[in-house]
């Protein structure tokens, strides 16, 4: 293009100096009219230079205007996939996501064929919301075992609902309906997130997954990985322990749970957590919650009666190794009164529930799309540690020590669906023994 | 004369202004990402890098992960006449939301330093610790840049890291095709 230009350039010139010229040119006139082409030669090669230097500064321009251009229309590109090379901009198209996951679940126990079981576990939708940068709220909605009714056995409810801000200083505070910061599953439940096909049973019968209270928590991690979390909600009403049903043995707490319906709140509860992940592929936590659970009930034996429970944990992962354990422990205080009450019925309070297991997982074999990865956990927990003083013969023993080991894998596609298949063997209950198979997906 | 001089930069810092007090929340704004990878840099050269076809199907190989976009918007540091590497923007989603990040490379294509732009998750901040992007120092597309091998997960945020450390293996296997000279 610019050869042609200069081309074109030089044959007017030549044209313009040629039509110029007179017929009988002297030889000095020739050699003047030479060196004035080629002054004009320079002049043009000069001016050349500068447009192309002119044309780079544009093209410069452009790129720059491009490039934000592609970081606008990058940051508006809806369903969250944004084009390489946008820069840090708020996407405002992301600010509601719908989340889901769901489980199905069958269950043979090895010595009682006729009661092998296929359950719809868990359909569950979730909603972000971000209001602007720094304030968002999550809701969780579930569904258990299918079909909910006044004659059927599922339960439909509302498992998380709060508001989060995040405060200039990297604060965060929330307020709602919330997941405990307790153990490894509570916060972390999705079935693509845990080995086995059911949820294990220190997290399950001992701390009460999915537990959730209603409340405010604060919250902030720090840049050496440290994350505090701090909270006062709503707690346990002991007035709706049953000591006709075995509810209270499966799992002392989650048979008294209020999980933000009615909840009565003359009792409220502190919760502290703190976990450490300074180091890549280590997490060591802990945390505590305490409260009453009397709730000032009229006329009620254990008004003072106070529930804590308290747990360590830990997980690690060294390249494709997945080892966690958790120990976990709780108390009722005050219930002797109370437990007087119950003498003759099969369930009284307990004093103290105790639980703790150790996991390893290793991904054996994986592609781009699949992946394996055989498990073995074990297990120990007991709902019913130990009781109150009462008076000889009218006090229920302590239940023994439940150990229950875990064999089986997880094959996954992609990041968002597993099979699960496990085996579970029971120590103290042989007739437990079960095997599992399991679908569950996440997004 | 002197009119027009003042107002354009006048504009810009105004602009600048406003950007950064819209985005509050985000870490690190473009400019001290670029400090925070190159401090020794006095120049930065923005490039919106376009790639042909060959070129996205030789990343894809090499990072084992679909080359996703043929534009990336990237800088080239330079202090004063010399090249000291590059920097690529690039956003990945966690498991709701958007990380901003960038990957400041050498110019062998290797991986000098990550810096979180933004997160907005609700767990999983830890992704930022020094700690955890020191993993990726070094390291190229053929070896060390995925989760459990490599780069060890953070308890929790499993999918914003699996996430984050794929982008960064991608603008690795980018570098190495387009940018290594």
């Amino acid at each position: 293009m610019k050869k042609t230009l200069l081309a074109q350039a030089l044959s007017i010139v030549f044209l313009g100096t040629a039509i110029a010229l007179p017929a009988h040119a002297s030889e000095a006139e020739l050699l003047q009219r030479i060196e004035k082409m080629a002054a004009e030669l320079e002049a043009m090669k000069a001016e050349l230079a500068a447009n192309r230097k002119k044309t780079d500064a544009v093209e410069q321009k452009q790129e720059a205007l491009a490039s934000t251009v592609a970081t606008t229309s990058a940051s508006a590109a809806a369903g969250g996939n944004a084009a390489g090379g946008s820069a840090g901009l708020a996407s405002w198209a992301q600010s509601t996501v719908v989340s889901s996951y769901g489980e199905i679940n069958y269950t043979r126990p090895k010595n009682a064929a006729n009661e092998a079981q296929a359950d719809v576990a868990r359909a569950v939708i979730g909603i972000t919301h971000r209001f602007d940068e720094k304030t968002k709220m999550v809701a969780e909605f579930e569904w258990e075992h299918a079909v909910t009714s006044s004659t059927d056995q599922g339960e439909s409810e509302v498992e998380q609902l709060y508001v989060e801000h995040e405060l200039d200083n990297g604060l965060r505070i929330k307020g709602g309906l919330f997941l405990m910061p307790v153990g490894l599953i509570n916060t972390n439940h999705e079935p693509t997130a845990y080995y086995g096909v059911q949820r294990n049973f220190v997290e399950t019968a001992i701390i009460p997954s999915t537990w959730r209270e209603a409340g405010i928590g604060l919250s902030r991690t720090h840049d050496n990985g440290l994350t505090w979390d701090l909270g006062l909600t709503t707690g346990f009403d002991l007035s709706k322990w049953d000591a006709a049903s075995g509810e209270g043995k499966d799992s002392p707490l989650r048979s008294i749970h209020q999980e933000g319906q009615l909840a009565k709140a003359h009792d409220l509860s502190m919760h502290a957590a703190l976990n450490w992940r300074g180091v890549p592929g280590l997490l060591l936590g802990g945390s505590v919650f305490s409260g009453k659970a009397g709730q000032a009930t009229t006329d009620f034996p254990a008004n003072n009666a106070r529930i804590t429970l308290w747990d360590l944990h830990a997980r690690y992962t060294p390249g494709l190794w997945d080892l966690s354990a958790v120990y976990t422990r709780g108390t009722i205080s005050n219930t002797e009164a109370l437990n007087l009450t119950f003498v003759g019925q099969p369930t009284p309070v307990p004093s103290s529930f105790v639980g703790w297991y150790a996991q390893a997982a290793y991904q054996l074999w994986k592609n781009q799309q699949y992946s394996f990865t055989p498990f073995a956990r074990y297990e120990l927990f007991n709902t019913a540690r130990s009781y109150s003083a009462l008076p000889a013969g009218l006090g229920v023993a302590a239940l023994e020590d439940e150990k229950v080991a875990t064999v089986g894998a997880s094959f996954k596609i992609g990041e968002g669906v597993v099979f699960k298949a496990d085996y579970q063997k029971f120590k103290l209950d042989s007739n437990r023994d079960r095997f599992n198979l399991g679908v569950g997906y996440s997004f | 004369m002197m009119k027009t001089h003042a107002v354009a930069p006048l504009l810009l810092v105004s602009l600048a202004g406003a950007s950064s007090a819209a985005f509050a929340t985000q870490y690190l704004t473009v400019e001290q990402a670029q400090k925070a990878i190159f401090p020794e840099a006095t120049a930065f050269k923005p490039a919106t890098l376009q790639l042909t076809l060959e070129q996205m199907q030789q990343m894809e190989k090499l990072a084992g992960l679909p080359a996703r976009s043929a534009a990336w918007r990237s800088f080239s540091a330079f202090k004063d006449d010399k090249l000291l590497g590059y920097i690529v923007l690039d956003d990945v989603i966690g498991k709701f939301e958007l990380i901003s990040y960038a990957v400041g490379l050498l110019p062998d294509a290797s991986v000098r330093q990550v810096e979180i732009l933004s997160y907005r998750e609700s767990h999983g901040f830890e992704i930022r610790s020094a700690n955890w992007r020191q993993q990726f120092v070094g390291k190229t597309a053929a070896s060390g840049l995925s989760i459990g091998n490599g780069i060890a997960n953070i308890s929790g945020a499993t999918l914003s890291c699996t996430h984050v450390t794929d982008g960064v293996r991608r603008i690795a296997a980018l570098a190495q095709v387009v940018l290594k000279k």
